[in-house]
C-alpha cells in the first residue's frame, strides 16, 4: 500500500518551518518532495533599505543559534570592500566567540538528535551543557543569542579576563568528553538508531555541493578554517575531522570530534590573545564595489556577497546559507529509509530554516 | 470458585479500589523517576489524578454518534478488560481462580493493544494508522514470549490455574520465563526503547493523535491500568512467597508493582528508541529464546 505522510510544516521532531512529503511503501520511503520558505522574512531586501551599521545588526538576526557568523562574516565582506585591517586582538576575539558558537551550536544538534531518537536523558545532558556554553557567552557579550560583537573594522567588546574563560572552556571539554561523548560513540541503542542509515556517498556530497560536517561525514575535507583561513585560524592548530561512512551516525562522530577540535582552537586562542585596539575608526566610509567573504559556520559554509554603490546603504546583500545547500541532500538520503529515520535523517544535516527562509 | 472472594478481587484489591489510585501513582513514579535521571525536578504525585480531571472536563469536537460510541467505547472496554484482568490476579495463597483462568489473564491483557490498534485506524489520520499498524506487528512481537513464557509456568505447575502458576513452578523454569515477561512489559507498556507506537517525533502520538478531552482522558486511565495490571502480575509471579497472611501478600505485591515500575522507568531514561526491526529481532532471540528454554525445561522436568 502506498501512500504519502507529511512531515511538517510544524513537526515535533524540529518546530521549524519545513514541510518533506514522504511517498512511503508500508514504512518505507520511496520518494521525497522538500518545501521550504514557510517564512520568507526579507532580510537581504530589508538590508537593503538601511545603513551600514543598521545592517550589521539586522544580519545578525539572520539566524538565532549561528547568529554571530552572519554578522562577522557580512562585517568581513564590508572590511574587504573599504579595505579596513583588523586588529589582532579582534581577530582572537571573533574567534572565541565563533568557536564558542559552534558550541553551542554542535551541543543543540546532539541535543535534538538524542530527542529524535526517544533519548530524552541524553538531550537533557547535552542541554544543560549548553547552558553553560551559552552562559560563557552571556558573560562576554551580555547576551545569550544575538552577541553584538561585530563591526566594520574589529569588535564592539573585549575579553577582560581570558584565563577564566579558558578554564570554563576546559570544564565544558571534560563534560562533554566525560558525558555526551561516551553515550553517542559507545551505546548500543544510539548506534542501532544511527549506523548504516541517510548514507551519503562522497561523490554525491562534492556533486552537489555538500558543505560542513555533512560534507566532512561523507569524506570531502571541505572547511573554509582551513581552505581560506580568516581572522586568527592561519595561527591556530587544528585538524578537520573527517570520516567516510557517510551516514548519520558518521555525522555524529564528525560532530563530537569538532567540539573537540573546538575547545582545543578555543583554549589556544584565549591563552595566547594578543594586546592592542579591538577595532579601526568609528566610522568606515564603505566605497562603491563589490566584495565576497565566506565563513565556516557550524553547519558549513556561510557566503555573503555585498555590492555598494557608494552610498550609505548597500546596493545588493545576498546570503547564501549552508542549509540551502545541504537540505536538497536529504530527499536523495531518505530514498528507500525506513519512516521511522527520516526525522534523524532530517536533522543529521543540522537544518536550519531560520536562515534558509531569511 | 468463591463469589465473595471474586467480588473482593475485582472491586477492592487487586480490583478498582486498588487499581484506580495506584494506576496515576504508577504513572507518576514514571514519570518522576525519568525526570530524576534527567536531573529534572518532575511532576508533584497528584499531576497524572490532575491531568485526568482536566481532560474530562475539556469540551471536544462533536463527532457523528457512531464516531463518538465507538471512540468512548474502545478506552472503556480496554480499561474494563484491564481491571477484570486485575481481578484474576494471584495474590493470595488461598484464593482458588478457576482451571483456565490464565488463558483468560492472558485473552484480557491483549485486549487494550488490540483497542489501540481499532482506536488508530478509526481515527483516519494517517499517522492513527501507521501508530496502529506498528501496535499490531508490535504486540504479535511482544505476546509470542510473553504466552510462551506463561505456558512454560504453567506446564511445570501442571495447571492453568494462576495460583498454582504463581506458586508451583519448578526455580530453574520461573525464573527465565519471568525474565521473559518482564522483558516483554517495556513493549507492552509503549516505554523506550520499544515506544515506536506513541513515538512522537515520528508519528505524533500514533494511534490516539486525533483523541482529546475525555477520550484521551480515558486512555489515560487505560493506560495507567496496563502498568498497575502487569507489573502485578509480574510482581505475583517473581514473589512466588505467600504467607497467607492477607495484609503482607498485598505488601508484597504492591512493593513488587512499584520497584518494577522503577526498573521500567530507569531502564525507558538510560536508551533510545528501537525501530520495528530491532524491537522484532529482541524480542525473536532474547524474549522467545528465554520463553523457549523455560519451556523446553518445564517439559523435561514434568
Amino acid at each position: 500500500m502506498s501512500y504519502t505522510v507529511p512531515l511538517g510544516p510544524y513537526h515535533p521532531a524540529l518546530e521549524e518551518p519545513c514541510r518533506i512529503d514522504l511517498d512511503c511503501e508500508g514504512e518505507t520511503v520511496r520518494g521525497a518532495e522538500i518545501r521550504l520558505k514557510f517564512n520568507f522574512r526579507g532580510v537581504e531586501w530589508l538590508a537593503e533599505r538601511k545603513n551600514f551599521i543598521q545592517a550589521v545588526a539586522l544580519i545578525e538576526r539572520v539566524c538565532g543559534i549561528c547568529s554571530n557568523v552572519h554578522a562577522m562574516t557580512f562585517c568581513r565582506a564590508l572590511e574587504t570592500l573599504a579595505g579596513v585591517d583588523v586588529p589582532e586582538r579582534a581577530r582572537h576575539i571573533r574567534l572565541v566567540v565563533a568557536e564558542l558558537e559552534r558550541v553551542t551550536s554542535h551541543l543543540l544538534w546532539t541535543g535534538l538528535a538524542a530527542e529524535i531518537m526517544g533519548f530524552q536523558t541524553l538531550f537533557m545532558a547535552c542541554f544543560a551543557l549548553r547552558e553553560r556554553a551559552m552562559d560563557v557567552l552571556e558573560g562576554l557579550s551580555g547576551n545569550r543569542v544575538n552577541y553584538g560583537m561585530n563591526r566594520v573594522g574589529g569588535v564592539t567588546r573585549d575579553i577582560a579576563d581570558p584565563g577564566a574563560i579558558r578554564s570554563e572552556v576546559l570544564r565544558l571539554r571534560e563534560e562533554t568528553l566525560k558525558k555526551i561523548a561516551p553515550v553517542f560513540l559507545d551505546d548500543r541503542t544510539v548506534r542501532a538508531r544511527c549506523a548504516g542509515i541517510g548514507v551519503l556517498s562522497g561523490d554525491l556530497a562534492r556533486a552537489w555541493g555538500a558543505v560542513g560536517p555533512t560534507a566532512r561525514a561523507s569524506g570531502v575535507p571541505q572547511d573554509i578554517r582551513k581552505a581560506a583561513p580568516y581572522e586568527a585560524y592561519g595561527r591556530l592548530d587544528f585538524h578537520v575531522p573527517l570520516e567516510t561512512a557517510g551516514d548519520v551516525n558518521a555525522r555524529v562522530v564528525v560532530r563530537l570530534l569538532e567540539l573537540i577540535e573546538t575547545y582545543g582552537l578555543l583554549e589556544q586562542a584565549l591563552g595566547t590573545m594578543p594586546g592592542g585596539p579591538l577595532a579601526g575608526p568609528e566610522f568606515v566610509e564603505i566605497p562603491a564595489g563589490e566584495a565576497t567573504a565566506r565563513s565556516e559556520a557550524p553547519r558549513g559554509e556561510c557566503f555573503y556577497y555585498v555590492a555598494a554603490g557608494g552610498a550609505e546603504a548597500p546596493l545588493r546583500v545576498k546570503i547564501r546559507t549552508p542549509s540551502f545547500v545541504n537540505m536538497p541532500l536529504v530527499a536523495a538520503m531518505v530514498r528507500g529509509a525506513n519512516l521511522a529515520d527520516v526525522p534523524l535523517i532530517n536533522a543529521s544535516i543540522d537544518p536550519c530554516y531560520s536562515c534558509t527562509c531569511r | 470458585m468463591n463469589i465473595g472472594r471474586a467480588l473482593v478481587g475485582l472491586l477492592v484489591f487487586p480490583g478498582l479500589l486498588y487499581a484506580l489510585p495506584a494506576a496515576w501513582l504508577m504513572l507518576w513514579i514514571e514519570r518522576k523517576a525519568r525526570a530524576r535521571m534527567q536531573g529534572r525536578i518532575g511532576p508533584p504525585f497528584y499531576q497524572p489524578f490532575f491531568d485526568f480531571v482536566k481532560l474530562m472536563a475539556k469540551r471536544t469536537v462533536p463527532l457523528p454518534l457512531f464516531d463518538a460510541v465507538l471512540t468512548a467505547g474502545l478506552p472503556i472496554l480496554a480499561g474494563s478488560s484491564l481491571l477484570v484482568a486485575l481481578g484474576l490476579l494471584p495474590v493470595f495463597a488461598g484464593q482458588g481462580g478457576f482451571a483456565g483462568d490464565a488463558v483468560l489473564l492472558v485473552a484480557l491483557l491483549e485486549v487494550p493493544a488490540l483497542m489501540a490498534v481499532l482506536a488508530g485506524f478509526a481515527s483516519r489520520s494517517i499517522f492513527g494508522q501507521l501508530g496502529s499498524a506498528r501496535e499490531a506487528v508490535l504486540s504479535i512481537v511482544s505476546s509470542l514470549p510473553f504466552i510462551a513464557a506463561v505456558l512454560a509456568l504453567a506446564v511445570s505447575a501442571h495447571s492453568l490455574r494462576l495460583v498454582d502458576i504463581a506458586a508451583r513452578p519448578a526455580a530453574a523454569v520461573r525464573w527465565p520465563a519471568v525474565l521473559a515477561i518482564v522483558l516483554c512489559l517495556p513493549l507492552k507498556l509503549r516505554i523506550n526503547p520499544f515506544s515506536l507506537v506513541n513515538a512522537e517525533q515520528e508519528i505524533y502520538s500514533g494511534p490516539l493523535t486525533e483523541y482529546a478531552g475525555p477520550r484521551l482522558a480515558l486512555w489515560d486511565l487505560a493506560h495507567g491500568l496496563e502498568w498497575v495490571a502487569l507489573t502485578g502480575l509480574a510482581a505475583c509471579l517473581v514473589l512466588p512467597l505467600r504467607s497467607g497472611r492477607p495484609a503482607r501478600d498485598v505488601a508484597l505485591t504492591i512493593a513488587g508493582s512499584l520497584g518494577l515500575v522503577v526498573l521500567l522507568a530507569v531502564t525507558a531514561s538510560g536508551t533510545a528508541r528501537l525501530k520495528v526491526r530491532q524491537a522484532g529481532g529482541f524480542y525473536w532471540s532474547w524474549g522467545l529464546g528465554l520463553a523457549a528454554a523455560a519451556l523446553v525445561l518445564a517439559i523435561i522436568l514434568k
